[in-house]
């Protein structure tokens, strides 16, 4: 296996795009292209995901990304894994360049919804749950989250302030980050009178509906040599799954693919939660980042929302977890939203994170979930 | 065991499955009150969206039309099946002696 790097990342403001996702993507992928000093013909394979392409009548994106690039005879294909899609392709990128099938690989990750209004994006974001046994009794992407919650709450006595601090904090770090979709702070108050989405769940546990691009370059070490940005070693790059129906898993506490996928990079890497320095979790409501930091085994179970409650896991804490502003605040356009948590770690290590800089930036984990945990990525990065 | 359409346990893989009865009873595991349907459920929220452990064992997935506020409600409360007719399976609370 060739050692690869993750060259440059790059994304749009996410929130809502005037553009197509398509023109879009294209933009992200050739300002990543432009960072990493590579040329686009360099690509040899591109990995588009758009999970809900099809909301703008759209499939089959990538060759017309490709073109728009000017490299239309580069192989490209779609890679869809609910919210873990561009990780997804991530990883695609990865087995290509590190077998040696491609030299560089191009991941780009787009959605656009901001066209529909809440019913429409409600139902369609429950399709990435199970239709049959799942949603046609009634279920929304907030109401499983809320289940999952409420089993939490129940099982640890915990208190609504504590995943208000997650909330909270996503907030404050994303003020920091011009990527981000709602760059104000909240105060408890305000967290706390928000309306109620799916019980226990407020407004402000949820991450929002956004629009939104990244794109990745990936690149063999010997085929870059000398590299003109500060570039991401790929330690590890896993992937996991478990069973589709949430109530169908032995328990409610944690989802059993973060668990194994989370094994699985450790070991490829040869490291452990001690040896990372800064982590991007999949936070879509503020019950996944408590459950993220313990399924990634760096807190006990039933202990990451009072961590979190004590400042553990702020931009200046012990462990800083989700410096972007995570899915809750920097946004979260599905498909995106895995290569933009790479973008995150990208701008740490190449100081271009500005006031949301994290104290030490050599290693760092980032965490993407499909749908209620079905799928899973977990990808470790360092320093050369 | 398992109540979702599947070839093979999706615990431990074994694919030689037997079929059973169940009394659609069972308790909560955990539920949640939702105010923000989808469009097959447009006019009826608020209502439940409630995991249920069935007396024979297995889990299923269920709303209630009843339920409104999350007090309404708690794990381990008793539940029935009520019908599948329209738009999926409902329950309503197991209280005995009531039909
Ligand atoms: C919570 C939710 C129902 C709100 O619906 P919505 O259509 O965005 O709500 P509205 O458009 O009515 O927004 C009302 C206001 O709240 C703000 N807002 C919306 N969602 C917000 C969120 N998650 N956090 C903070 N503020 C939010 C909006 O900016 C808007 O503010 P404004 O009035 O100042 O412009 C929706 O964002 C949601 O379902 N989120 C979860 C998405 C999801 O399930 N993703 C997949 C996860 S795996």
């Amino acid at each position: 296996m060739r050692e690869t790097w993750v060259v440059a990342a790059a994304s749009n403001r996410y929130g809502k795009m005037k553009e197509s996702g398509r023109e879009a993507a294209t933009r992200v992928a050739w300002e990543a292209i432009e960072r990493s000093g590579l040329a686009p013909k360099d690509i040899g394979y591109t990995f588009v995901s758009n999970a809900f392409g099809v909301a703008e009548r759209q499939a089959h994106v990538g060759p017309l990304i490709n073109t728009s690039l000017g490299i239309p005879d580069v192989p490209s294909c779609t890679i869809e894994s609910a919210c873990s899609s561009s990780s997804a392709g991530l990883h695609e990128a990865f087995v290509h360049v590190a077998g040696g099938f491609a030299d560089a690989a191009l991941v780009v990750g787009v959605e656009k919804l901001s066209h529909l209004d809440t019913l429409a994006s409600t139902s369609y974001f429950a399709m990435g749950a199970d239709y049959a046994f799942e949603t046609k009794n009634g279920a929304t992407f907030p109401g499983l989250y809320a289940t999952l919650a409420d089993a939490y709450q129940h099982a640890f006595r915990t208190q609504p302030e504590m995943f208000g601090s997650i909330a909270i904090k996503n907030h404050a770090n994303a003020a920091l980050n011009p990527h981000a979709q709602f760059r104000k702070p909240i105060s408890l108050d305000t967290y706390l009178n928000s309306p109620i989405i799916a019980s226990p769940l407020r407004l402000y546990d949820c991450c929002p509906f956004s629009d939104g691009a990244a794109a990745v370059v990936v690149a063999a070490k010997e085929f870059v040599r000398t590299p003109k940005t500060e570039p991401l070693v790929i330690r590890a790059s896993a992937r996991s799954g478990s069973i589709g129906d949430m109530h169908d898993r032995p328990d409610l506490l944690g989802l059993p693919a973060t668990r194994t996928a989370a094994e699985k990079a450790f070991r490829q890497a040869k490291m452990e939660p001690k040896d990372i320095d800064f982590l991007e979790v999949h936070d879509c409501f503020t019950i996944a980042e408590a459950l993220a930091l313990e399924d990634l085994g760096f807190y006990p179970r039933g202990s990451a929302a009072r961590e979190s409650l004590e400042g553990s896991t702020a931009l200046h804490g012990r462990l800083p977890v989700n410096p972007s502003g995570g899915l809750k605040a920097k946004g979260h356009p599905v498909s995106a939203t895995g290569a933009g948590q790479v973008v995150e770690i990208f701008e740490q290590f190449n100081g271009l994170a500005g006031a949301r800089a994290v104290p030490k930036a050599d290693t760092a984990l980032a965490h993407n979930v499909g749908a209620t945990g079905s799928s899973c990525s977990v990808h470790i990065f360092s320093r050369r | 065991m398992t109540a979702t359409w599947s070839l093979a346990c999706p615990r431990c893989g074994e694919a030689r499955l037997g079929e059973i009865d169940l009394s659609g009873r069972g308790r909560i595991v955990a539920y949640t009150v939702q105010n923000v349907p989808g469009d097959e459920f447009l006019n009826e929220a608020p209502y439940a969206y409630v995991i249920v452990e069935l007396e024979e064992g297995g889990r299923i997935t269920g709303w209630m039309p009843t339920v409104r506020r999350e007090e309404d409600l708690a794990i381990g409360d008793r539940v029935r099946f009520s019908t599948s007719y329209k738009p999926g399976v409902q329950f309503v609370k197991d209280v005995p002696g009531v039909e």
